[in-house]
């Protein structure tokens, strides 16, 4: 429910449904995908084509798809020309053929038997279809890992070669299979191989920079005016990067760390909404990690954790934190340690995981490094702290 | 067959509105949708296909009717048409 201070203007912007007008950072890789398919504008059916776009996780790779798809579906309209995308995940599935098959055909004939036909048999229909409608297709089959692990070569085989079957007969049905990892494609044997590696789109990883212009695409979309400062956005990016590059992630985190702010009646996304979200998302901290922790290290971390449960910050400057430090310090009557020993704690801290330190330069004043707690929320990470520090003052 | 024996069969009407609502059916599917055994509404359809109101589309085994192209299946269409449109 949307509510007064909600900080959502449209949240299915961010669903992982949503197919976005504009894909930021995969322009290249658009304008590939259309050349390969510019013959369903120029001569539709002469002829078909066969693609693979591959990537980690959260590279784009089904929003790459369903864009193009959108697109195309657009621009052979203004065009008066018969096309159809239909957009497929094998894993829905579990990888088989013959339901695969049916859910295409049923685009076009949506009363079609669900049950008692093979797969050669619907796949005929398709293409009985495709002739009755006088349209191309393209079959985008996402998770197509799952399909080779299911059928094997034999259903690749089908699919790719169908049009040998119906030579001299118009040419219209295309593919576009979208795997995680090429390896799937080793296990086939050679002819079906064969049909598939001709063309192959890799998407590289996001990196931080081009994280942080999707997240704030989907940012101006998904919340209202102000709702989301750049720091936040930026300690999702680096939360999102640190997850393989994964968009995907980033997106689903600003969603979620919206719930939370609505939840407090924020009015805003802070940083601490952010921590929250991915503590819910990921297990992020053992306890027994923070309780190998020395002494002056736990003291250090206790103050990192007030520093951002009092300040909506998502970075706190190193000085800063020596600074809160030392107010612990004298809290527990201990006398601080040098700058040059917290450096180090900071560096352990960070292998560990419970903190992010980096270095960013300003044109004002240099060089500065600066921490973030990315994964765990600062009021979690106190009451962590007190209970372990717990008599030792 | 004259046009009142084609329309006073309940059955009809209700396999010629699913079809028009659907667009093409086979004959398990409509009988399960009417909760009518398959033999009867069998009979049925061959009656309106014979009239040239349905036809038949094959995709390989599978069997599937619906509306044909000629003026008494279009009138029969309009006929529903205009009658849902009324009641919706």
């Amino acid at each position: 429910m949307t509510t007064s201070y909600s900080v959502f203007r449209d949240e299915s912007k961010l669903d992982i449904n949503y197919i976005p007008s504009k894909l930021p950072h995969r322009e290249k890789e658009q304008r590939l995908l259309s050349e390969f398919f510019n013959f369903i504008i120029q001569c539709p059916t002469q002829m078909t084509q066969r693609v693979i776009l591959t990537g980690d996780v959260g590279t784009g790779k089904t929003a790459l798809a369903q864009t193009f798809g959108a697109d195309l579906t657009s621009q052979t309209k203004r065009k008066n020309l018969k096309f159809h995308y239909v957009h497929i995940n094998c894993r829905e599935f579990r990888g088989s053929l013959q339901p695969i098959l049916h859910k295409i055909v049923t685009a076009f004939r949506p009363t079609y038997p669900a049950r008692g036909y093979a797969a050669d048999e619907i796949l005929a229909t398709l293409m009985q279809v495709l002739d009755e409608e006088e349209t191309t297709l393209i079959v985008t089959l996402d998770e197509f890992d799952s399909l080779i692990e299911k059928e094997g070569s034999d259903a690749v085989y089908k699919l790719t070669r169908i049009h040998e079957t119906r030579q001299g007969q118009p040419q219209r049905l295309s593919f576009i299979f979208i795997m995680r990892d090429l390896n799937a494609i080793e296990h086939l044997d050679d002819s079906a191989k064969s049909t598939l590696q001709r063309n192959i789109i890799r998407l590289q990883r996001y990196g931080k920079p081009q994280l942080i212009d999707i997240l704030n695409d989907r940012a101006a979309l998904a919340f209202t005016l102000g709702a989301v400062e750049d720091d936040v956005i930026d300690l999702t990016a680096e939360l999102a990067h640190s997850q393989t590059g994964n968009a995907r992630f980033g997106i689903e985190l600003l969603w979620r760390a919206g719930k939370y702010a609505d939840a407090s009646e924020l009015g805003h996304i802070s940083a601490e909404c952010i921590r929250n979200a991915i503590s819910a998302i990921i297990p992020t901290l053992h306890r027994s990690e923070l309780a190998s922790l020395d002494f002056h290290e736990k003291l250090f971390l206790l103050a990192i954790a007030r520093y951002f449960k009092e300040n909506q910050e998502a970075y706190v400057q190193i000085g800063e934190a020596e600074k809160a430090y030392q107010v612990i310090c004298e809290e527990y009557e201990e006398p601080p340690k040098s700058h040059t020993q917290i450096w180090l704690y900071v560096q352990y801290l960070s292998k560990l995981g419970v903190l992010k330190a980096e270095v960013v330069s300003s044109e004002t004043r240099g060089r500065a490094n600066r921490i973030s707690l990315p994964s765990i929320p600062a009021a979690e990470l106190e009451q962590e702290m007190n209970l372990s520090l717990q008599g030792k003052r | 067959m004259a046009l009142e024996e084609i329309l006073c069969s309940r059955p009809r009407i209700k396999i010629l509105k699913l079809i028009y609502t659907l667009g093409q059916l086979n004959v398990s599917d409509i009988a399960r949708r009417l909760n009518t055994n398959y033999t009867s509404i069998s009979g049925h359809i061959q009656i309106l296909e014979s009239e040239g109101i349905l036809e038949l589309r094959t995709y390989g085994r599978v069997r599937m009717y619906r509306f044909s192209s000629s003026a008494k299946a279009q009138a029969v269409a309009g006929l529903i048409e205009a009658w849902e449109k009324q009641t919706a």
